[in-house]
């Protein structure tokens, strides 16, 4: 083993971050440098949580310091903070894996991209999904020509409202359209080598009282002529036994097939909780994820999935937003 | 008295209909026409039936109270026109026609024959569409917000020529998501907007996915697909503000039987297994609400609005943009 990628993760504020920083500290590839937070209080259950079972290091909340002891850092913070974290690191010559979306307008996604390699950091988008066994199966599918020409997709990624800020537009961006559509529209953009041209969607806001959307349907054409759908909706109630999901149908010439990411879980019907819920048992994809982005950063390759396919995926969920509001076909390039 | 029907049409939807009247109290199949003889001899053997190759046998049958159409599509027109005329009611397998004007052909001539019309909408009859239908109308999950409709089967389209041709079927959008589409409109009334996509392949392939609005909720999205190679599916989610229903035809087969495969074994068909299948219930309802006279469940206005909204996803598929819709009827 050579060096160890030392990578520092910048806020708590997002649900994901337990699980983030636990697998830096685990990977063979990185050491966990430090957590910041501007909010200490936010941080402080988090690190109770993470003691219970490894030592987090230090907890800084003093970002310069953070940038000091990283090679890279994992932004886990609200959306619309995802700029100014990004180019607070970039100015430090520290790496940056954003979580999804990117940013919450193409401005701050821009600039994101433009510090990065002004500053000749790499700046990659947290999208696990792409990291699945099953997905990668597809996409070797559709590669071989086994599924000759693919013509159409239904894809869902529906959940729970996640709570907290995910429902306040102004450190959100947005809601389910969002949080969830970015998943699916990076799939699909990567497994058909495609790009998505235009968008019609429906969204609204029904089931969980918030100010920002909680539902939304997004048709796309994408330029090589396949369509898809999106169902981007926190449709999934409390008592839903698991978060939600993502699911891929993909029509081709040759084949149909059928992807269930999260299909892999025991059924645990638990009286003492009065619940029942899935219990996920396949791959950690934050790990495969976290870990192929060490990997290109230690051997100076490409990071895999980058700021501008984070970009690209923003430019669908806010096509849909727009689509939505004015009952109309949106091209991205008139975004 | 017994009601005596003749059914046009020995294909999938006319054995259906002609096998679902048997056992009907006081129905008897009494004749079925088909484009040749001998295509029409096997069912009506089974049927304890005529045979014959000529509709006009049919019409001019004065003993014959209904006409079953389950002709292709594109025939609908002449062969519920025409019966209509000789005095029989008609009950038509859905799309109700291929077109509008051929739609007001066939309601104008059952008007004015003061014959009843019925139109072949059978998920009304499906006990798990019947029973989500219960649970939102008794408020089960409070105002719905989101339906989503998959209904798929192999590539029909290898079997029967017909079913490819635009013109003569109007293809997967108005012979197979006809069916959700219908089911939204029945569930949630008539929705404002239409979005939609569609692509024809080669190999009897063809898929379409929409989406309604309606102006304060729910969103509906559909998927219809003759390219789901492992059978027939149906699906459907709906989520309301309390809650949320499911229904996966997959994981609610309480039969599945598994053999080595046979050579030109046809679809799998719908995994509701109850005492009454839905094909008769839906016949049985027809019948009496012929024998009460009252309006039947899925009548002529149920039937063209219907159809109207599967030539709207049509269109919009088709323009690739949004359109806006209002009932017709």
């Amino acid at each position: 083993m050579t060096r160890r990628l030392r990578v520092g993760l910048v806020s708590c504020a997002h649900v994901h971050a337990p699980g983030l920083a636990r697998t830096i500290a685990s990977l063979p590839q990185t050491e966990l440098a430090g957590i910041y937070d501007e909010e200490p209080a936010r941080c402080g259950p988090m690190l109770a949580e993470l003691r219970a079972t490894f030592d987090p290091g230090i907890a800084l909340h003093d970002l310069p310091a953070l940038l000091e002891r990283s090679d890279a850092v994992v932004i886990a913070s609200t959306n619309a903070d995802h700029r100014r974290y990004t180019e607070a690191a970039a100015a430090a010559g520290v790496h940056v894996l954003s979580e999804k979306p990117l940013a919450t307008t193409l401005a701050d996604g821009r600039a994101m991209i433009e510090a990065c390699r002004s500053a000749g950091v790499q700046l990659g988008t947290a999208f696990p999904v792409r990291s699945s066994a099953a997905v990668l199966s597809l996409k070797d599918a559709i590669d071989s020509g086994r599924m000759g020409r693919i013509l159409a997709a239904r894809c869902t990624n529906p959940g729970r409202y996640p709570g907290g800020w995910f429902g306040d537009p102004a450190k959100a961006g947005g809601g389910a359209v969002m949080d969830h559509t970015v998943h699916v529209a990076d799939l699909l953009r990567w497994l058909l080598g495609d790009e998505v041209e235009r968008v019609e969607a429906e969204v609204g806001s029904f089931h969980w009282g918030l100010p920002v959307d909680d539902t939304g349907i997004l048709l796309l054409d994408l330029a090589g002529g396949a369509f898809a759908s999106i169902d981007c909706s926190w449709s999934r109630p409390r008592t839903y036994p698991t978060w939600g999901g993502l699911t891929l149908h993909v029509v081709g010439e040759q084949a149909t097939i059928d992807v269930d990411v999260f299909r892999q879980a025991l059924t645990h019907h638990d009286d003492a909780a009065s619940e029942t819920r899935l219990v996920g048992w396949g791959d950690d994809l934050n790990r495969l994820m976290i870990g192929g982005f060490a990997d290109a950063i230690l051997e100076g390759r490409p990071v895999p999935i980058s700021g501008e396919d984070g970009l690209r995926a923003l430019e669908v969920a806010l096509a849909a937003y727009r689509s939505s509001a004015e009952r109309r076909p949106v091209a991205i390039a008139d975004l | 008295m017994t009601m005596r029907v003749g059914v046009i049409g020995s294909g999938f939807a006319g054995s259906t209909h002609a096998r679902a009247c048997v056992g009907i109290d006081g129905v008897q199949v009494v004749a079925i026409a088909a484009a040749t003889h001998e295509e029409a001899a096997p069912l009506a053997r089974e049927c304890g039936a005529r045979a014959t190759a000529s509709a006009e046998d049919l019409y001019n049958d004065p003993t014959i109270d209904l006409i079953v159409v389950a002709s292709p599509t594109y025939l609908h027109v002449t062969h519920a026109t025409a019966a209509a005329q000789a005095g029989k009611h008609v009950f038509c397998e859905k799309p109700l026609a291929r077109t509008l004007k051929e739609a007001d052909a066939i309601v104008g001539a059952c008007e004015r024959a003061k014959v009843t019309l019925g139109v072949g909408h059978v998920v009304r009859f499906f006990p798990e569409y019947r029973q989500a239908k219960a649970l939102l109308d008794a408020g089960a999950l409070g105002r719905p917000g989101l339906a989503t409709f998959t209904r798929g089967t192999f590539p029909v389209g290898k079997t029967r020529g017909w079913y490819m041709e635009e013109q003569r079927s109007g293809r997967v959008i108005l012979d197979l998501m006809l069916h959700d589409l219908d089911t939204a409109r029945w569930w949630f009334g008539e929705p404002d907007l239409v979005h939609a996509r569609t692509v024809g392949g080669t190999g009897g392939l063809d898929y379409a996915l929409a989406t309604l609005r309606y102006r304060d909720r729910p969103i509906v999205h559909l998927e219809a697909s003759w390219a789901e190679h492992a059978g027939f599916r149906t699906s459907f989610e709906v989520r309301g503000e309390r809650g949320m229903l499911s229904h996966d035809s997959r994981a609610s087969a309480p039969l599945q039987i598994q053999a080595p495969p046979v050579e030109g074994l046809p679809a799998v068909m719908p995994a509701t297994t109850t005492h009454e299948t839905p094909y008769r219930a839906q016949l049985r309802s027809f019948f009496d609400s012929l024998a009460a006279g009252r309006e039947p469940v899925v009548g002529a206005r149920e039937g063209y609005n219907s159809l109207a909204l599967g030539l709207a996803v049509a269109r919009a598929a088709r323009e690739r943009d949004v359109v806006e819709w209002k009932a017709p009827a």
